[in-house]
């Protein structure tokens, strides 16, 4: 259905180039040719030094020269200032688009892409509307160029290292420590001495099981990845190709089993555009963009796996040379099993561990991850110079479509608990006890399947004249709508604007813009669905004028600032919130052992005034380049509000107003809370040659600040206040050390998160009313949930002759993380980690950095405290890469034109004064580095 | 160039269709009022929503947090409260939000009732907004117990305070800063409540042989009508027996020593309210003779149909095939977590089959043979050393050096007091994962049983063991009853009880024992244990069995505080509303 309306838009839109061509007689040829000083701003492309402030663009194409990427947004912080790697001057959630069209950021490889603008400030962004309005990513993708048919290749041959594991307590430790644990919640032992000895000795680990999940029998030491790039480019003033084919495939550590052959993740993607100029007013493009993914792997999760199974649980594999030979029930086990291991082990397991990773990995089948991504764009250009000189007219159709699922052979497995006897000092197994069985159904079972569909159109008109090539004059007028329907999705995403820009600058030093929207929301009121957005900025060129042109050394200075108000409805989280409703869909009642019906439930109060949430923001910006473009600068000052964010106020109401099971609330959706955000941003680069060695230095720098101005709440407290505090404020308790005895503890505020003994934090009573619970929980740090407060870059190049060295360096400062994983927090029948080597006793009381262990769940230690917060500051190398160009190496330039090759190194290293932490990864597999060699060649 | 524009715009919209895009796709939203004719499916989900929350809709096993268990779930909630995280901000006994949303939603139907076209016969109608209106306020009257129950406590100037009582429907515009009804003005709105839905409703929900039957309450209708709003289509729901045993509940709550001084509910009130459910049962006769077991009478439950009642249930919810609840407690040798562990200081609350406490010298109990004589609902219950369990009658270890995951403490899912679970449970449901099966369950919201021993209880302080009030049986004749039942005493005449009969105090203990005994692990001790202003802090204890030595452990200690017998308001409400008492020591 919808394939057909697309089909039917398409054509209504082909429809138009005739209308448009009719009204045109003069004859004169448009091209749509990319130059390269020109960069993406909404809806147009503007000279590099008509630019606005609140605008940044970064040439990946040229960048590739020096630094291969594999991703399209890679370490675009260490480039762009005020873009913090998840969102633009601390807001979260931007809008990304590809060519026009809102897509993913892995819809795009970087060898792929000419150029990424991010749109920042609300003057860049208010064209976009609604959905744009914390920000835009613009990637444009490459597109031929007339002249001869260029081909470049380029492959890469790389290989992942793990940066760290973690590290667990053997089983012998884990025992002891164990025991220790039980004496601490006054239980006794579990472990006697003898069986700790028997683990401890290894002298037999198929029954005192060791195992370590981290180790080179299951693991191998690192993968590789492999890609290889084709892009054909040409044409003439009539039609432009570009065409890109691209292959990369990479690998796994997992080293046993299905794992062996299921573990890589392929990548096949294929670009092509083409610009057609149909005659001289009329040109088109269409573009097609196919990307075919397929990961493979194992019915386990082993990772997670690994951070929770303990050492001593079970041995994976069982000897069959450990079985009695008299055991006849065991060896009809060894007969009829389907999974016989290397024709010597039999899958080990245990009751609780029926399913395990091991056997799954060796036994439980394996899956397939398929996605299939196209994406379709259209465009047709009508120039109506005869019309008024400098307008023209362009329109845009685009469909994506993305699709997923899963294929899955899952085959169940049995499992044998061995039962060991002694006989005159040999372990042999007496018998086997079976759990589950062995079962290879066949089927291929499909699941997860999803899509997701995206159309887009735009109808832009577009006015740019020069008089006297002193007063430039722009302005465009359009329609912008897109919406997405995603499979299981009821309502789909939209957008839907009216855009007009009117521009106009005297020579290049005074500048005036307006760009205003009238965004549509049909998630608001009626009555309330329409808001105009406007915007506007002034920029001033100081270098030009005369009192500036003695001044030595300043090759360009230029002042900026914008302000305006955007609406949006990027925060509302669904359709009809503002309607009090009931449905006849509640939980079911059942009588008289019936299905029975569905309850009537209140969903939500009426809020019949709820209006779009609003940006609003200045910024300053200041451009400048120095010394004969020895020195640039650009930087940004600004402050925004976000005000009437929506919520269901639960203060103002009785607790009894929203209930969680049955689903209930009469509490309505309003207009209330509103968040501040200060910041600078600022990119200085530095540009010189010295003797035969080229240097580019530049450092980008974001610093921000943001304040929860309003929110609706009830503290007892002040101090527990979040209106006032940062937006990603991590609050909790405050410790003062370790209950030191019973006497301390008598002598201390009683803490509520369970019985407290010798050894446990001690926290403190902020609020002095005796007892110790959430309301002494205090503001302890930013969480950089948006970004790091501050974040820096650094890149550099150097070139001499052919040689050519790059580096790339992110910092990121002022946020705090809480050491709240399962290797931090250990209790109960949790796994042992190396720390709880440093816990409590009475006899390490003064140099213990850890907590009395327990068998318990331990509720008042592991509970976000001071104890726990670190300070998240780190410096990473992100890259480093060494290029050699070859070209002056090759004599006839016939078929080979260029050649180069490079080496190069991905995440090289942290410096961080919680390094091992953040290089570790616990219940995922873990960050690696990556060595990569590439070669490239232009035919 | 005007009509390259509406060109485009309609190419945009034709190919969005709007949906979304200018206005929202349709939902199935509605809105009270103006109920349609044709359809009171609105209005009566409005009652349902009552019935979806009524507590005792599912297990809670609050009783883990009670000496009479713990739970080897680190992360139960029960467990957490019993080791001194209780709160006003952390309660996972809080009934406030519950219960009072059920009773707005409630509210909303009793102000709609009577607008409402239930039936387009207009004596149907009438009927069912009858019906409706006696299971609004029923089911009112029950939140508002469960609301005492968790929230009623005492002021800072030991008054004994309800809550605030509200009847009417809130709006947005409401005002919520009110304070508590004192607890005997909540208990006169409780059995108003109750006589309204007594008046309006019939005894039971059955089709009727003829038009003589219809309680003339209901006027002149015709066994049709009749039978179209009273009839056994309505299973299940609300009746008058129902709001009589209600009544018995929360009487006993009222006349127990942590309310009685601030209420008017003698325990002779209680008695005569238990009393009245039992003499319309049948007398105490009707105790029923296979309702000790009543979750296992295998050929019972799967004879149940269309919402009928075994002799021992009073008032259920519908059966369902499952075995979540073996999953869960079965132990681990037959695949179950064994989640609820019977506590050494339950186990030893029963008797032995003589009749007589274990710690009676006379008793025969050898504590090297602990489980040896005993009463036999302990082994029915509990799932001792030795015991079994599950499909095959497989005999359970439980001992600390057993060779099997039974084995106390051996891994996460083992005992940790050296018992299982064995009451509730089907043995005939097998966890085997290559061979699993389900059984039919149903949970009791009220069983006689329970009434009996509200009677026994009240009777007993109100007119000592024997005395019988406007009844034919005393507590001592219920006790009797249910001791027989249990096979106590059967062979010897049961000389504790004997003895019992001539004290007061000796017969309340063992009526105490007796609940305890035959409502353990259905959610009553826990509040039992407060509304008597018993101890709380007793440690709750295993046994530790290695070489058949036979040793008490201590498990889990309680840390309740003495001002736990009452629930906590919660502390957001405070804080919000100023006019809300707080109970003394919460905070």
């Amino acid at each position: 259905m919808n394939q057909i309306k697309a089909i039917i838009a398409g054509v209504a839109l082909m429809g138009l180039a005739p209308v448009s061509q009719a009204q045109d007689t003069a004859v004169k040829t448009t091209t749509v040719i990319p130059v390269n000083n020109k960069v993406q701003v909404a809806f147009r492309k503007v000279d590099k030094k008509d630019l606005a402030g609140d605008v940044s663009a970064v040439g990946v194409a040229s960048q590739m020269n020096l630094n291969y990427m594999t991703t399209s947004l890679e370490n675009m912080d260490g480039w762009i200032n005020g873009f913090n790697g998840n969102s633009i001057w601390g807001m979260g959630s931007y809008l990304l688009i590809i060519d026009g069209v809102p897509r993913d950021a892995g819809n795009v490889l970087p060898t792929e892409i000419e150029q990424i603008s991010f749109l920042k400030g609300v003057n860049a962004v208010a064209l976009y509307g609604s959905r744009a309005a914390k920000g835009v990513v613009y990637i444009t993708t490459k597109r031929g160029k007339p002249g001869n048919q260029q081909i470049n290749i380029r492959a890469n041959a790389g290989v992942n290292v793990p940066k760290a594991y973690p590290h667990y307590l053997g089983s012998a430790e884990y025992m002891t420590l164990y025991n220790e644990a039980r004496r601490n919640d006054g239980l006794a032992e579990l472990y006697s001495p003898e069986t700790i000895y028997q683990y401890a000795s290894g002298k037999n680990p198929y029954r005192y099981p060791n195992v370590d999940y981290y180790s080179g029998e299951y693991l191998k030491n690192s993968f590789g990845r492999y890609d290889v790039t084709a892009e054909i480019s040409g044409g003439n003033d009539k039609a432009r190709y570009y065409t890109n084919i691209g292959y990369q495939t990479s690998g796994s550590l997992l080293n046993f089993g299905e794992a062996v052959n299921n573990g890589s993740s392929d990548r096949f993607n294929l670009r092509g555009n083409v610009d057609v100029n149909l005659n001289q007013y009329i040109s088109c493009n269409v573009d097609a963009t196919a990307i075919f993914y397929t990961g493979r792997g194992v019915n386990a999760n082993y990772w997670e796996s690994a951070a929770t199974l303990r050492p001593h649980r079970f041995a994976p594999l069982i000897p069959l040379d450990m079985i009695e030979p008299t055991d006849e029930a065991s060896n009809v086990f060894v007969k009829n099993s389907n999974h016989i291991i290397d024709g010597k082990y039999l899958l080990g397991g245990t009751q609780l561990d029926q399913t395990n990773p091991f056997a799954a990995i060796y036994a439980g089948g394996n899956n397939k991850y398929i996605s299939r991504q196209f994406q379709f764009n259209t465009g047709v250009n009508a120039d109506l110079r005869n019309v008024l000189k400098g307008l023209s007219f362009r329109s845009t159709f685009a469909v994506d479509y993305n699709t997923s699922y899963n294929l899955a052979f899952n085959n169940t497995y049995a499992v044998y608990a061995p039962t060991w006897n002694n006989y005159s000092g040999v372990d042999l197994i007496s018998s086997l006890t079976q759990y589950g069985q062995d079962a290879t159904s066949g089927v291929q079972n499909v699941s997860n399947s999803w899509y997701r569909q995206t159309i887009a159109a735009t109808g832009q008109f577009n006015y740019v004249n020069s008089i006297n090539n002193r007063h430039h004059l722009s302005a465009v007028l359009l329609v912008n709508g897109f919406q997405q329907s995603e499979s299981a999705v009821y309502h789909r995403t939209s957008n839907a604007n009216l855009g007009l820009q009117l521009g106009y600058n005297f020579d290049h030093t005074y500048y005036i813009d307006f760009s205003g929207a009238v965004v549509h929301s049909a998630k608001l009121p009626e009555g309330n669905r329409t808001a105009f957005s406007p915007t506007a900025s002034l920029g001033w060129r100081l270098s030009n004028e005369p009192f500036m042109r003695g001044v030595r050394g300043v090759d360009d200075l230029r002042l900026t600032a914008s302000a305006g108000i955007l609406h949006t409805d990027l925060d509302i989280a669904s359709y009809y919130l503002y309607q009090g409703v009931y449905t006849t869909q509640g939980s079911w009642f059942g009588w008289k052992d019936g299905t029975g019906v569905q309850a009537t439930e209140s969903r939500r109060g009426a809020n019949p005034a709820m209006r779009f949430p609003k940006r609003e923001e200045i910024s300053i910006g200041l451009q400048g380049s120095f010394f004969h473009e020895l020195v640039k600068l650009d930087g940004n000052f600004f402050v925004n509000r976000i005000t009437g964010n929506i919520i269901q106020p639960d203060v103002l109401f009785p607790s009894y107003f929203t209930t969680g099971w049955p689903v209930s609330s009469f509490i309505p959706y309003i207009n209330y809370n509103d968040d501040k955000r200060v910041g600078v941003d600022f990119n200085l680069s530095l540009n010189k040659k010295l003797s035969a060695i080229n240097y580019s230095i530049g450092l980008v720098g974001t610093w921000y600040k943001t304040t929860a101005t309003k929110r609706a709440e009830v503290y007892e407290d002040n101090y527990q206040n979040r209106q006032g505090k940062p937006l990603d404020a991590i609050w909790g308790l405050q410790h003062q050390g370790f209950f030191r005895d019973a006497d301390d503890i008598k002598n201390s505020p009683s803490q509520s998160f369970g019985q407290v003994k010798p050894g446990d934090i001690k926290y403190k009573d902020q609020n002095g009313d005796g007892i110790i619970d959430t309301r002494d929980e205090v503001y302890l740090g930013r969480g950089g949930w948006y970004g790091s407060p501050l974040t820096l870059g650094l890149n550099i190049s150097l070139r001499w002759k052919d040689l050519s060295f790059f580096a790339l360096a992110q910092g990121r400062f002022g946020s705090y993380g809480m050491k709240n994983s399962s290797w931090f927090w250990v209790d109960g029948e949790d796994k042992y980690s190396e720390v709880v080597r440093d816990r409590w006793t009475p006899e390490t009381a003064a140099s213990a950095k850890y907590p009395r262990l327990t068998t318990f769940n331990s509720d008042n230690n592991f509970r976000n405290s001071d104890f726990w917060l670190y300070k998240a500051n780190r410096i990473d190398l992100a890259k480093v890469q060494i290029s050699y160009d070859l070209s002056g190496l090759i004599g006839n330039k016939k078929i080979v034109q260029e050649m180069g090759v490079y080496v190069s190194g991905f995440n090289l290293l942290t410096l961080s004064a919680e390094r091992k932490l953040m290089e570790m990864n616990i219940g995922s597999a873990p960050q690696t580095r990556l060595y990569n060699l590439g070669v490239k060649a232009m035919f | 160039m005007k009509r390259n524009i509406i060109i485009f715009l309609s190419s945009v919209f034709l190919l969005t269709g709007c949906k979304d895009l200018l206005t929202p796709e349709i939902e199935n939203n509605q809105e009270l009022g103006n109920y349609p004719p044709n359809n009171a499916g609105l209005p009566f989900g409005v009652l349902l929503n009552g019935y979806n929350r009524i507590p005792t809709n599912s297990w809670s096993f609050n009783d883990v947090a009670t000496d009479d268990a713990v739970t080897n779930d680190q992360n139960n909630t029960f467990l957490k409260i019993a080791n001194g995280q209780w709160t006003a901000n952390n309660n996972p006994l809080n009934q406030w939000g519950n219960a009072y949303a059920a009773i707005q939603y409630l509210n909303i139907t009793l102000r709609d009732v009577d607008t409402v076209k239930w039936a387009a016969d207009p004596v149907v109608s009438k009927l069912f907004a009858m019906r409706i209106k006696g299971e609004a306020c029923g089911l009112r009257a029950l939140f508002y117990y469960h609301l005492l129950q968790a929230h009623a406590g005492m002021s800072e100037s030991s008054a004994i305070l309800g809550v605030p009582i509200n009847l009417d429907v809130q709006g947005t515009n409401s005002d919520f800063n009110k304070p508590r009804s004192n607890f005997d003005a909540c208990m006169k709105q409780i059995y108003s409540d109750l006589a309204q839905a007594d008046q309006l409703l019939p005894t039971d929900y059955e089709n009727i042989p003829n038009a003589s039957q219809i309680p003339p309450k209901y006027g002149t209708v015709t066994k049709e009508q009749y039978d179209r709003a009273f009839g056994s289509a309505f299973r299940g729901f609300l009746t008058g027996r129902i709001a009589k045993a209600i009544r018995s509940k929360a009487a006993l709550l009222a006349a127990s020593p942590a309310f009685s001084s601030g209420s008017t509910t003698t325990w002779a009130d209680a008695a005569n309210y238990a009393g009245e459910v039992i003499a319309l049962k049948g007398g105490i006769s009707a105790l029923s003779a296979n309702g000790l077991t009543w979750y296992s009478n295998a050929s019972e439950i799967a004879g149940l149909a269309d919402g009928a009642n075994p002799s021992e249930i009073l008032w259920r919810n519908n059966y369902g095939d499952n075995r979540d609840l073996e999953q869960a407690n079965f132990p681990p040798s037959l695949f179950g977590n064994g989640r609820i562990n019977p506590t050494q200081n339950l186990v030893d609350a029963f008797p032995m089959a003589n009749g007589l406490p274990i710690t009676d010298a006379a008793s025969g109990y050898d504590a090297s043979n602990p489980y040896a004589g005993r009463d036999p609902r302990l082994r029915m219950f509990i799932l001792v050393n030795g015991g079994t369990a599950g499909p095959n009658n497989t005999t359970i270890n439980t001992a600390a050096d057993g060779p099997t995951n039974d084995a106390l403490n051996k891994v996460e899912t083992s005992t940790r007091t050296g018992y299982y679970l064995r009451k509730l449970l089907r043995q005939d449901v097998n966890l085997n994962p290559n061979s699993a099966n389900n059984q039919r369950h149903y949970k009791p919201h009220i069983r006689y049983t329970e009434i009996f021993l509200n009677y026994a209880e009240a009777a007993n302080e109100a007119w000592g063991p024997t005395g019988t009030g406007a009844y034919s049986f005393s507590a001592y004749d219920v006790i009797k009853a249910i001791r027989t039942r249990a096979g106590v005493g059967t062979t010897n005449g049961d000389p504790h009880l004997e003895q019992c009969r001539g004290s007061k105090e000796q017969m309340r203990a063992l009526i105490r024992n007796e609940r305890r005994i035959e409502l353990c692990f259905e959610g009553f001790r826990f509040w039992d244990l407060r509304r008597w202003n018993a101890g709380l802090g007793e440690t709750a204890k295993g046994v530790s069995i290695r070489n058949n030595n036979y040793s008490v452990v201590n498990v889990e200690n309680r840390q309740f505080q003495p001002f736990m017998i009452y629930g906590p308001i919660p502390y957001g409400e405070i804080l919000k509303f100023s006019s809300l008492e707080q109970n003394k020591g919460w905070r």
